[in-house]
């Protein structure tokens, strides 16, 4: 039994990684184009633009791994437990924000990154 | 570069957008759902789960939603910081536990609801970062 969850813990981390990596190629694809104006053509005319950056792809393609896992991970655990463990996605995210896309993330913004996580440990391990 | 501000109809939207990924989940769990009982140790097995759980209405619905997610999430994207997008989103975890009690009666205790408080919080305080920043920007 705990072997099992510790391998499930192990997936869940991996799907975290896979959604690290699926979040920083597309916000990377998106940083290249110019953001869309509010209406709805516009938008649409972003995401056709969009999707025929190769990036993107890439961002698919993790995507999809972590969806293949995740569904897994599902058929095993609680959802409210499964989408608990996944913490750690916030950390991973605020870190390749930082060093990769150089986002400027100032001490509240970390705070408030840490109270979630907190919050969220707090909630998968009742 | 172009401002990125976190204004209060991009709040709305990232909530909306929230909403979405709950039922994403929800029907992802509801396809895995019909298979009870799974082993899986070899490929094959995972194969013919996968199969299963491809079959189910439930799986398309869900990934009906994933692609309005990615349309409202990209565009949500061009506007503001992945590191204010992102933790904003964890207000799906206050969602979850809402959502798996009224639609898949699962058990949710009263410790777990505390720590929604804490997610509460932090969500404050990174949307607090993201509109400082625009008032330095201006």
């Amino acid at each position: 039994m705990r072997e099992g969850l510790v391998f499930i813990l192990f997936l869940i981390a991996l799907t975290s990684i896979c959604d690290t990596i699926n979040q920083l190629f597309l916000k990377s694809a998106i940083n290249s184009l110019v953001p869309p104006a509010g209406n709805i053509k516009e938008i649409l005319r972003f995401i056709f633009k969009l999707i025929l950056v190769p990036r993107v792809w890439i961002s698919f393609l993790f995507s999809l791994i972590s969806l293949c896992i995740w569904l897994f991970v599902l058929s095993q655990v609680d959802l409210s437990f499964a989408f608990s463990a996944d913490s750690m996605h916030y950390i991973f995210i605020a870190i390749v924000a930082r060093f990769i896309l150089k986002e400027k993330v100032c001490l509240k913004r970390w705070v408030g990154i840490v109270l979630i996580v907190v919050g969220i440990m707090m909630v998968s391990i009742s | 570069m172009f401002k990125k501000k976190l204004t209060l109809k991009l709040l709305i939207f990232l909530i909306l957008t929230d909403f979405i990924e709950t039922f994403t989940h929800l029907c992802f769990k509801k396809s895995a759902l019909t298979e009870n009982e799974v082993v899986i140790t070899n490929i094959s097995e995972a194969a013919v789960f996968l199969q299963a759980v491809f079959s189910s209405p439930f799986l398309w619905l869900g990934l009906l939603s994933v692609l309005a997610t990615f349309i409202l999430w990209s565009s949500l994207l061009s506007k503001i910081d992945l590191s204010v997008a992102v933790p904003i989103c964890s207000f799906s975890y206050i969602l979850i536990p809402l959502a798996s009690i009224i639609f898949l009666h699962e058990k949710v205790s009263l410790s777990r609801w505390s720590g929604v408080v804490f997610i509460l919080l932090g969500v404050v305080f990174v949307s607090l970062s993201a509109s400082e920043k625009e008032r330095v920007l201006e």
